[in-house]
């Protein structure tokens, strides 16, 4: 494709524009309405009852005690779901394995076993307390190295769904806790690793995190004329429609998924969360029914994958990186979610952005009796990119070497084929790190802080391909007074897309960003999109605005060629106008439609799909030549000092540098930046899901820990850096997980860097670093 | 079901009510209580609100120090100039004591009634040897701080009673203080150990408040002998290390948080020697 449109902005919102972000004040306000803010009616509001064991067989639920209370309605279990829908019930975007209460056996702490609906939250929520389960123990499974000693099994056997073809040889497989298994394997990473220079190897852990929205996760569901409603806080309503289809037994014109802007989700609402339940209770109970997650509920909906990375990385005499290796390994709790997913995109990419010859990679998704993990800002790869960074760092090191000299040299360039098979294009590693690294003044003398605070500087690189293949699709309606009503069902959550989709259609049309509405995601109404997720909204779906944008331009000349008899090529579009060239005449879209139709408020309309592709991996080499549509390249660069008595780091400066392509929005690209440097210094600092048995230990707002403003760096530098990608909308990529990859090692280098130890296993608590220094002999 | 709440207009009606009613539990200004009733391990049969009794929200200095009612936020011990003024040490502590959210609802009796051990005002009033109030229908009594804090979440408030007053006596002319509070994980959390440092204008006596560092606020005070802030550094912490005995939880192991304890210990009085310069 080539860029037909020139860069010119249409009346100053166009693309390149700042422009302030669509519904920001009523967020401030508190005016915009979100999904929990629809009036509950009549609704039955919805508690659940949960397991309390990690891994039980149900012996028998006694639900007498629930039903009778008084204001309960009904009470419903797995059991009752099951012979309604059968095994229709089990769902799931890799594996058909979920159920949206428990079925004869519970596979972690906080599974819902059983679901009361009743007149209010609080009747409900006591009610759920009154149901009895009897439970036989089975034995649990607790983590990653457990479940690969083969001694317990959380799944007799792998049900993989039917959506994905290249995991159907796993179907019915048994006595496994690997969900999937990706391997890549070039040259021979054994030999040429035994025969370097220099090798470096660890093993790193990143501990599961929750994603913590401010809003919390709700649904609404009712059935009108035997069609089913569903008002959700979802990131992907055209999966959740084919979902609630598929267990419902109905067309897909039968199900109608709505959602309202969502406020903050980073991945927590995808996919099967709340959905499915609220839809079997509507449709066995026939009834609106109603349910908020509470805080301590949302923490067991869904978590980011802990993992383990056992690596290493070796170099030869120059200095060049000849073979790296990586056994990753991602708990995905008890349901595999789109773990299998996690596990090998991110498993490809799993030793870094750089020119090795040699490279073996196994990448497992491991099933555990833990919440089931599902996707969260970077999809697994800020968990590899703990590794390799960290390993990279310390190869460096042992060459004494300066480590941002040693990542140049061996850093992928534009046109390389990556060891994974596919080529870089608009993915400026070196820009980046030189970007981070001039912001901080890496190459300026260091002053090393006193005999308490020693201060270090550190430095990370990240990649990540965008998820490939998805499919976008944009409706555009011009209205007669030359507004117009854009139809996609991306959903804005705090990311911007309904304040930059308006800015290109406005580059095209040369409009008014301001007089162009998105409509929110309505499957009735906006057409398929495959999810919003994995940064991929800018690129494909911004494609598709584009597109249909220059559909309805083409349209519009076409209309005025034929109702002003000018000629065609003297046409174009200026300021919300037609003008010909030839003549200077001036004709205003609104009297142009206006006379199309002969009625005022008529609209044009113009649809648009794209769609992209990619080539499955090699089943022996697990190597593709087009494994992603584009990939994301990003830096950080971070100067901290380390509390030498008490291990705290307190962090003087964090630069934060993404390839975005181009910037349709540079202040909420900033934005971006920042909000994911913040949330990836919570990972590297203090952010843990805890658990003991099983048991989450900080499942609360008073125990578990986000960033809050006194965690702020001194200083927070987001950095745009523009490559235009040849396909890109006005050559613009996306870049909601670019900030987020490479904080947590560039924040354990500087460590490194301050105190001399090397720390691997995440967040980088101070009991942590004390202990390592005290390990290490550090002198007080 | 939750407890029902009673309103008192008057403090004679608010003793009656806690005389009287089954499981009574004071309501003041419920950043707690609504913590406690979300984890569903609240205990109590009848909550007696306080905000409607009128009075009990004053700031009045006394000619000892302050008389604090308990409905007064833990904001205004924070802001009001006589506070800052006569007692800097508690007008900094409260400043420390979660986020303006909470400080601007929390209560200052509602706040050492809860009787957590990692609250940050008592450490102040222990060393300022403050003085609580309590009322019933029996009658008034005087508790000192440094016994009202009884044994991990109990303190000395028995059934019938609330708290009417805390008493806190001004430090001597020429006193210096300093409040340290570090946390283990985000900044904003719960302290991992929490100093106040409180010294005589002479220096010859040394008192300190510790917090989150037992299962109750402590309380150690050391004689200084004229020597630096060196000796008085060593002669504090010999001191106060007996006095740690730190719960472990997921913000460290007792051993780390006995460490923190020693370095708060160390950062409070040297800024509270800086301080007199």
């Amino acid at each position: 494709m080539t860029q037909t449109t020139p860069f010119a902005t249409g009346a100053g919102t166009g693309v390149g524009s700042s422009r302030s972000r669509v519904g920001a004040e009523g967020k401030v306000r508190g005016q915009l309405r979100h999904v929990a803010d629809r009036p509950a009616g009549g609704a039955a509001h919805v508690a659940v009852h949960r397991s309390t064991r990690p891994h039980a067989r149900i012996v028998a639920i006694d639900v007498s005690q629930a039903a009778e209370f008084e204001g309960v309605d009904a009470v419903v279990t797995g059991a009752d779901l099951h012979a309604v829908f059968g095994d229709r019930m089990f769902t799931g975007p890799a594996f058909s394995d979920q159920p949206p209460l428990a079925v004869d056996r519970v596979r972690y702490v906080g599974e819902p076993v059983a679901a009361v609906l009743a007149r209010d939250v609080a009747t409900a929520r006591e009610a759920a307390e009154l149901v009895y389960v009897e439970y036989e123990d089975l034995e649990p499974v607790y983590d990653v190295d457990e479940a690969l000693e083969g001694r317990a099994f959380v799944h007799d056997r792998l049900k993989p769904s039917i959506v994905f073809g290249d995991l159907r040889h796993l179907s019915g497989k048994s006595e496994t806790n690997v969900a999937y298994e990706y391997n890549l394997r070039l040259g021979d990473a054994v030999t040429a690793g035994s025969q370097a220079a220099e090798t470096t190897a660890h093993e790193f852990v990143a501990p599961p995190v929750h994603h913590v929205p401010i809003e919390l996760p709700a649904t609404v569901a009712w059935v009108e004329a035997g069609r089913l409603e569903l008002f959700t806080t979802t990131q992907t309503p055209s999966y959740v429609r084919q979902a609630a289809a598929d267990m419902l037994g109905l067309p897909l014109s039968h199900v109608r998924v709505r959602v309202a802007p969502l406020g903050g989700s980073f991945g927590s609402k995808m996919y099967d969360r709340l959905e499915p339940l609220m839809a079997a209770l509507a449709w066995t109970q026939k009834r609106e029914v109603r349910i908020v997650a509470s805080r301590e509920e949302a923490f067991m909906l869904t978590t980011r994958h802990g993992a383990k990375v056992i690596s290493s990385m070796s170099t030869d005499a120059e200095g060049n990186i000849v073979a790296a290796t990586a056994d990753v390994r991602y708990d995905t709790g008890a349901f595999a979610d789109v773990g299998p997913r996690i596990t090998g995109k991110s498993g490809m990419i799993a030793v870094g952005p750089y020119r090795i010859p040699n490279v073996s990679i196994t990448s497992r998704c491991i099933f555990t009796n833990k919440p089931s993990a599902g996707p969260f800002r970077g999809f697994g790869v800020p968990q590899v990119t703990w590794s390799h960074e960290s390993l990279v760092d310390e190869l460096a090191r042992s060459r004494g070497e300066d480590p941002v000299a040693f990542r140049r040299r061996n850093l992928l360039r534009e046109g390389d084929e990556g060891y994974m098979g596919t080529v870089i294009h608009s993915a400026d590693f070196v820009g980046c790190l030189d970007a981070v690294t001039e912001a901080i003044g890496w190459d300026t003398p260091l002053e090393p802080g006193d005999r308490r605070w020693r201060r270090g500087r550190g430095v990370a690189v990240g990649i990540k391909a965008v998820l490939t293949p998805t499919v976008a699709n944009a409706v555009l309606q011009l209205n007669q007074d030359g507004s117009a009503t854009l139809m996609i069902s991306t959903v804005d959550m705090g990311q911007g897309s309904d304040t930059i989709m308006p800015q290109i259609v406005a580059e095209v049309l040369g409009v008014d960003a301001e007089q162009i509405r998105v409509v929110a995601p309505d499957t009735d109404v906006t057409p398929y999109d495959t999810i919003t997720a994995g940064s991929r909204s800018t690129y494909h779906t911004g494609n598709a605005v584009r597109g249909v944008s220059e559909r309805m331009r083409e349209r519009i000349l076409d209309l005025a060629a034929t109702h002003t008899g000018s000629r065609r090529e003297d046409l174009k579009l200026d300021s919300g106008a037609v003008l010909n060239t030839a003549t200077g005449k001036r004709y205003a879209i609104s009297e142009l439609v206006h006379e199309h139709f002969g009625a005022r408020g008529a609209t044009l309309t113009e649809e648009y799909n794209f769609t992209t592709s990619w080539q499955p991996y090699d089943k022996t080499t697990g190597r593709s030549p087009k494994v992603t549509e584009h990939w994301f390249a990003g830096a950080a660069a971070a100067q901290l000092l380390v509390d030498r008595k008490t291990g705290r780091v307190h962090v003087e400066h964090l630069a934060v540098a993404g390839d975005v392509g181009r910037a349709i929005n540079p202040a909420l690209v900033e934005q971006q930046l920042r909000g994911g440097g913040i949330m990836g210094l919570g990972h590297a600092l203090f952010d843990e899901l805890v658990f003991d048995q099983g048991q989450v230990l900080n499942g609360t707002l008073l125990d578990y820990q986000v960033p809050s403003v006194k965690d702020m760096p001194d200083r927070l530098t987001p950095i745009v850096v523009q490559n235009p990608h040849a396909t890109g909308p006005f050559g613009a990529k996306g870049v909601g997980e670019t900030g987020i990859i490479p904080i947590a090692p560039a924040v354990a280098n500087a460590v490194r860097d301050a105190v001399g130890v090397r720390i691997t296993r995440l967040p980088l608590s101070p009991e942590r670093v004390l202990q390592a220094m005290n390990e290490a002999g550090v002198e007080e | 079901m939750r407890p029902p709440l009673h309103q008192p207009t008057s403090l004679d009606e608010a003793c009656r009510l806690l005389d009287t009613l089954e499981d009574p539990m004071v309501y003041g200004g419920g950043t707690a209580i609504q913590i406690l009733i979300k984890q569903g391990v609240l205990f109590a049969g009848n909550f007696v609100d306080l905000s409607r009794v009128p009075g009990l929200d004053a700031i009045e200095e006394t000619g000892e120090g302050l008389r604090v009612g308990p409905m007064a936020t833990v904001r205004r011990m924070e802001r009001t100039e006589i506070v800052r003024c006569r007692v800097p040490l508690a007008a900094e502590t409260y400043g420390h004591v979660a986020n303006p959210r909470v400080r601007n609802t929390a209560s200052v009796g509602g706040n050492i009634a809860h009787g957590d051990y990692r609250l940050d005002p008592p450490t102040a009033l222990l060393v300022l040897d403050a003085r609580v109030e309590l009322t019933s229908v029996r009658g008034t009594r005087t508790v000192p701080i440094r016994e009202f804090f009884v044994d991990f979440q109990l303190t000395a408030v028995e059934p019938g009673e609330l708290i009417t007053g805390i008493l806190i006596p001004a430090a001597a002319s020429g006193s210096t203080s300093a409040y340290v509070k570090m946390s283990s994980l985000g900044k904003n959390d719960w302290p991992a150990a929490s100093v106040a440092a409180l010294l005589d204008p002479e220096r010859r006596t040394l008192r300190l408040g510790l917090g989150a560092l037992a299962p109750v606020p402590r309380y150690v005070e050391v004689a200084l002998d004229g020597g630096g802030v060196d000796e008085a550094v060593k002669t504090a912490l010999s001191a106060v290390e007996p006095e740690l005995d730190p719960i472990p939880d997921i913000r460290g192991s007792a051993d780390y948080k006995r460490g923190l304890g020693m370095v708060a210990a160390e950062d409070a009085v040297r800024r509270a020697w800086e301080d007199a310069r």
